[in-house]
């Protein structure tokens, strides 16, 4: 019974994820809806496989995959997050009148 | 068919909105549908293999997981100063 209700939420994660994505019109804002699957999606397939399986290959790796997708996703959007910026201002420094608080290098007084 | 088979074919579905991303409209959308479709892939891959019970093939997503990484940044990179 475990392992059907962790993989009903594998589903839920990825349709939500990928819906979430398809909905928005921004590509900044589609690139928020990757965290889904990547967190909540890996880490109940995880679970489930280890409920599956037990102390098993299998699970170990899964476990793998979803570290390792745990700490990509992260790295993969930043990197996406920053050309677009760039592509769209030239630089991705912060300006001035930027609608969100930026950690300045020095201390502005 | 057991249920694992069953969840890799649904998820496996959501394909279909991220083909329209990869598909359709500006560089920086398809970025993010090719990106959400390598970590679909990969989960529906683990869900194939346990399902079939195909225990060894659970490298196939440990790869492409680890080479989606270097595809994305490759491709952001590449977005960002050629394209």
């Amino acid at each position: 019974m475990t392992v059907y209700v962790l993989l009903v939420l594998v589903m839920i994660f990825c349709w939500l994820g990928a819906l979430g994505m398809w909905r928005m019109r921004e590509p900044m804002q589609a690139l928020h809806y990757l965290s889904l699957p990547a967190c909540g999606g890996t880490i109940a397939l995880t679970a489930a496989v280890f409920f599956q399986t037990g102390n098993s290959q299998a699970g170990w790796k899964t476990l793998l995959i979803c570290l390792v997708l745990l700490g990509i996703n992260s790295v993969v959007t930043h990197a996406s997050a920053q050309a677009f910026r760039s592509r769209a201002l030239g630089h991705w420094q912060p300006r001035p009148g930027d609608p969100v608080e930026f950690v300045h290098e020095k201390s502005q007084q | 068919m057991n249920f694992w088979l069953l969840t890799g074919m649904v998820v496996s579905a959501t394909l279909v909105p991220c083909a329209d991303m990869c598909l359709r409209g500006s560089a920086e959308r398809r970025l993010v549908g090719l990106e959400m479709t390598s970590l679909i892939i990969t989960i529906a891959l683990v869900l194939f293999t346990i399902g079939f019970g195909r225990i060894p093939f659970i490298d196939l997503p440990l790869a492409l997981s680890i080479m989606s990484f270097g595809g994305g940044l490759v491709f952001a990179r590449f977005l960002e100063k050629h394209l």
